[in-house]
């Protein structure tokens, strides 16, 4: 070629027409390969696409029939299969001017007749409003819910603009049962609150979302809880209340209430203000509730040998330049039951000065006090929890519940493993399966269980719980009634008064938190404030509504044995 | 030698090959279309396969043709379908949402389809003539733009947007191949790009903005214009590396999978057989186009090398626009797959393609090469 192209010069027509010839001829060769080349590229792209198709998407496989009928998003049920969530299938009213599509009138009656049709079946719309919207020839919703009635009859209207899309919908019916363990969807379809938040991806997943999930919530109960909650709430003008009810043994919550509550149904300013979740998110200082806690930690380490042991209680105790007092003298000394039934902040900060800093705050601390309670929700509260190393006076204050801040739910989870034999188990709001047995930690011996058992029960048969004792139900527990800390230090006023208690005693099933905040006393608890006049009468109604749902049914002839500590109490008796 | 002997000349050079290739892909095409009518000849396949043996037979009659029939009959035949295209927009009736057919009485002539091929005999023809030192001046191409020009804006009127296309993709390659300069490609395809937002905005109707907004993102409207990309994606992808198995295809037979037996047989073909069916169609097609490409390489004259390169790129076209679209990676645009899509309109195009490519082969195999 380049010889060729050398001779230009000197060529000869017929040369000069050859190398015309062969230019083009090269030309089209090369055009041609380029052609070939585009096809081959082409049918590379074509034979990836395909592969990719067949081989790596085959995610998108059609839907069976029964796969259509799954619900969009899993259901919730209770532990006896209640539904608490569930997918509802809902349709709006939809003004769609397309839908004839030939570019003409978007109605094939005038908007004036439409809008008055539409009037009849809507009375509650404005057929102004529709009319305008009708003119407006902008897609739009003309209802947000309508009826399969209603929806008839706009069928029989026979416009093709006006459509009922499918909504997607959640119903919770139960209403505002449960609310805060429950939770609500929100206008994206993310789950927010409750177990709609903690369960999202559960819900979603195709293959799992045929099965509703079930919660250990029992609804009965947890209405009953609610109810009585609410009823204490009225009775003595609290701003409001929390209660959870644990099964002793697996840490099922059977019910949790934080209220006032909301509906999930329909979140307004007023029900978004009750999300907050006191139970699990709320931090207190629940006072007196700790006492039998650290008596327990006394006793497990050894430092009260006898119960029967009798501490000063007439003074204040001085520690460097505190006082720790109670509300009054309750006599010149006291022994252990003693002081847990008048509930004496001398004795028991004198027990947890003795057992030392380094037991007690290892017992909260194997009590799960020092972290966010252990449950499935979202909301969890840190505690306000001391983790260096306490000084002698917080040692001291922590023993009856103050200068410690933890939830309702950290308390019942203690209590728990102070009753069931000493086990320490977190809690849970998934129903567990009938014979799992869950590994808990063991924080007390059995000894020590039986003993605190004895000890709460007498609290309720001769102190400050009496108006917990639910006839036959043999309840026991501690009030806890703790001023709430404000601006420059305790408010005398507004207290938080709740009752710790555990069902029957003699064996115990369930562990029960009833706490109201900032209870007012009026006539019917005699001016009273404090969790005896309140929270123990709340749990002495609620006991008997819950024991027979639960296989707890009274009987006065059973209890647990109180012979052997009933000397150590003065009875008025 | 001892063939010779039996088999007639003439028939030794019917290009057997390619005719068994075509055989192949349309008894496929057939098979898949007797599944798609639920497992019945009635009402495709029967039809589809009587219709390839006739157009077989029409091919065959137009490869015998000589080249001087092809030259003398280009211009006449273009004026005629250009004539047609006017009295389709005049008279015409509208069907599917827009004028394309003509009622014969017998059958519906669809002009636009038929200006395909012309348009590649006419610009053949036309550059054929042409000076090759002409090709890269405004005056060798300003009637070339006349000659694309007046069918296109035509059909675009119709509105036919994926016909316009095919027409332009063939003129455009015959110009190629005639050695216009490169820089007017490059030119003209920055120019396009650059004005295809204008086009989109002021040329398209809404139907066809939104097919391309679909195209852009077809989970936008899974329900309404994306549906049918994101069925088709699913048929094929459901059907795996073997495919369901013949007959056993669901989304053609429950009629998820629109068109399942025109434009979208291909999917339709792909969940039945899979991965190896998709591979043995774009196999056939590969061997389609070879063959078309050599006949232009043994071509004896510039005419029919113009003339086999551009029939070759319009059955290219269809079948890579075709795949491309039920594959997801282009527009719905109403374009059949050759060879194994139901219609007779379409059927009839590719089989004159062939017809025409054949003649190209038999001039290469009679002929010596005296001009180029």
């Amino acid at each position: 070629m380049s010889v060729a192209l050398g001779g230009v010069a000197q060529a000869s027509p017929a040369f000069r027409l050859h190398q015309e010839r062969r230019r083009v001829l090269y030309l089209a060769k090369i055009r041609g390969l380029w052609i070939a080349l585009v096809f081959f590229a082409l049918a590379v792209v074509a034979l990836a696409r395909i592969a990719w198709l067949g081989a790596v998407e085959p995610g998108a496989q059609p839907l069976s029939m029964a796969q259509r009928l799954l619900p969009e998003r899993g259901e919730i049920v209770d532990r006896n299969g209640v539904p608490l969530a569930r997918a509802f299938h809902a349709r709006a009213l939809w003004y769609n001017p397309q839908a004839i599509g030939d570019g003409g009138a978007p109605l094939v009656k005038s908007p004036e007749a439409v809008a008055k049709a539409l009037a009849a079946i809507f009375p509650e719309a404005d057929e102004g409003r529709l009319l305008r919207k009708l003119k407006s020839g902008k897609p739009t919703y003309l209802a947000r819910r309508i009826l399969p009635r209603q929806m008839a009859k706009v069928h029989a209207l026979g416009e093709p603009a006006l459509e009922y899309p499918p909504e997607k919908e959640r119903f919770y019916p139960q209403g505002s049962l449960a609310a805060h363990v429950i939770g609500f969807v929100d206008a994206d379809g993310e789950g927010k609150v409750g177990m709609e938040e903690a369960l999202q991806d559960r819900l979603l997943d195709p293959a799992g979302r045929g099965e509703p999930v079930a919660l250990s919530i029992d609804a009965r109960v947890q209405g009953a809880l609610e109810d009585e909650l609410m009823a204490g709430i009225e009775m003595h003008e609290a701003i409001g209340a929390a209660g959870v009810i644990l099964d002793v043994e697996t840490g099922e919550v059977l019910a949790l209430a934080s209220l006032p509550s909301f509906n999930p149904n329909r979140i307004d300013s007023d029900g978004a203000q009750n999300i907050f979740n006191r139970v699990t998110n709320q931090v207190y200082e629940l006072g007196s509730t700790f006492k039998p806690l650290s008596v327990a930690a006394a006793i497990e380490a050894g430092t009260v040998k006898s119960l029967a042991r009798r501490y000063p209680a007439r003074e204040p105790l001085k520690v460097g330049p505190h006082r720790i007092r109670d509300s009054h003298v309750i006599g010149d000394s006291l022994n252990v039951p003693e002081t847990l039934i008048h509930s004496s902040n001398i004795v028991t900060a004198q027990i947890a000065d003795e057992l030392g800093v380094e037991r007690l705050q290892k017992t909260m601390v194997d009590l799960g006090m020092s972290v966010r309670p252990e449950i499935e929700l979202p909301a969890r509260g840190h505690p306000l929890f001391e983790t260096k190393k306490w000084s002698r006076i917080r040692n001291m204050t922590v023993s009856y519940g103050h200068g410690i801040a933890v939830t309702p739910l950290h308390l019942a989870s203690a209590y728990a493993a102070m009753v069931n034999g000493g086990i320490y188990r977190p809690a849970t709001l998934m129903k567990r399966a009938p014979g799992e047995y869950v590994e808990g930690r063991r924080v007390f011996s059995p000894a020590t269980s039986a003993k605190m058992r004895q000890m709460l029960r007498m609290i309720v048969v001769y102190g400050t719980g009496r108006k917990a004792d639910a006839e036959g139900f043999r309840v026991g527990g501690k009030t806890g009634s703790a001023e709430k800390p404000g601006s420059g230090g305790y408010r005398r006023t507004s207290l938080v008064s709740t009752f710790a208690a555990a069902f029957p005693m003699d064996r115990p099933r369930y562990v029960i938190i009833a706490m109201f905040d900032e209870p007012t006393g009026n006539a019917s608890t005699y001016g009273q404030r404090t969790a005896g006049w309140n929270a123990a009468p709340a749990v002495g109604r609620i006991v008997p509504r819950i024991g027979p749902m639960l296989g707890v049914d009274p009987d006065a002839t059973r209890d647990i044995d109180l012979s052997d500590l009933k000397p150590l109490v003065v009875t008025e008796g | 030698m001892a063939a010779t002997a039996i088999v007639p000349e003439g028939l030794l050079r019917w290009p057997w090959k390619v005719s068994l290739v075509l055989l192949a892909l349309t008894g496929f095409g057939a098979a898949v279309l007797h599944s798609a009518a639920g497992g019945s000849w009635e009402p495709y396949a029967a039809k589809h396969l009587m219709r390839f043996g006739v157009f077989l037979v029409m091919a065959l009659v137009m490869s015998r043709f000589n080249d001087t029939v092809y030259r003398f009959m280009a211009y006449p035949a273009y004026v005629v379908l250009v004539f047609l295209l006017v009295v389709v927009e005049a008279i015409g009736f509208t069907g599917g949402g827009s004028q394309r057919w003509i009622d014969l009485g017998f059958m519906q002539l669809q002009p636009s389809e038929l200006m395909k091929p012309a348009i590649v005999i006419v610009l053949a023809r036309f550059f054929a003539t042409l000076p090759p030192g002409m090709v890269g001046t405004l005056r060798g191409i300003a009637p070339v733009a006349i000659l694309l020009g007046v069918p296109c804006s035509l059909v675009l009127m119709q509105p036919d947007l994926g016909t316009t296309l095919a027409i332009v993709a063939s003129g455009a390659v015959i110009v190629f191949m005639a050695g216009a300069p490169l820089k007017w490609f490059l030119v003209t395809g920055g120019v396009a790009l650059a004005a295809l937002p204008f086009a989109y905005q002021f040329a398209l109707s809404p139907y066809q903005q939104r097919r391309v907004t679909t195209f852009l993102d077809p989970a936008s409207d899974p329900l309404g214009k994306g549906y049918q990309i994101t069925q088709s994606k699913i048929a094929i992808g459901s059907g795996g590396l073997t495919g369901k198995g013949f007959g056993e295809g669901s989304q053609s037979h429950l009629a998820y999978l629109p068109e399942a037996h025109t434009d979208f047989i291909f999917a339709t073909m792909a969940e039945e057989w899979g991965v190896m069916g998709g591979v043995f169609v774009l196999m056939c097609y590969a061997l389609i186009l070879r063959w078309a490409l050599r006949v232009a390489g043994r071509a004896p004259h510039r005419f029919g090398r113009l003339m086999a390169v551009g029939m070759g790129f319009t059955i290219f076209f269809y079948a890579a626009v075709n795949m491309l679209m039920v594959m997801g990676f282009a527009p719905v645009v109403g374009i059949p797959l050759p060879f194994m899509s139901h219609g007779g309109s379409s059927m009839m195009t590719v089989m004159i393609c062939i017809g025409s490519l054949m003649a190209v082969d038999h001039w290469g195999k009679t002929q010596s090469r005296r001009r180029y």
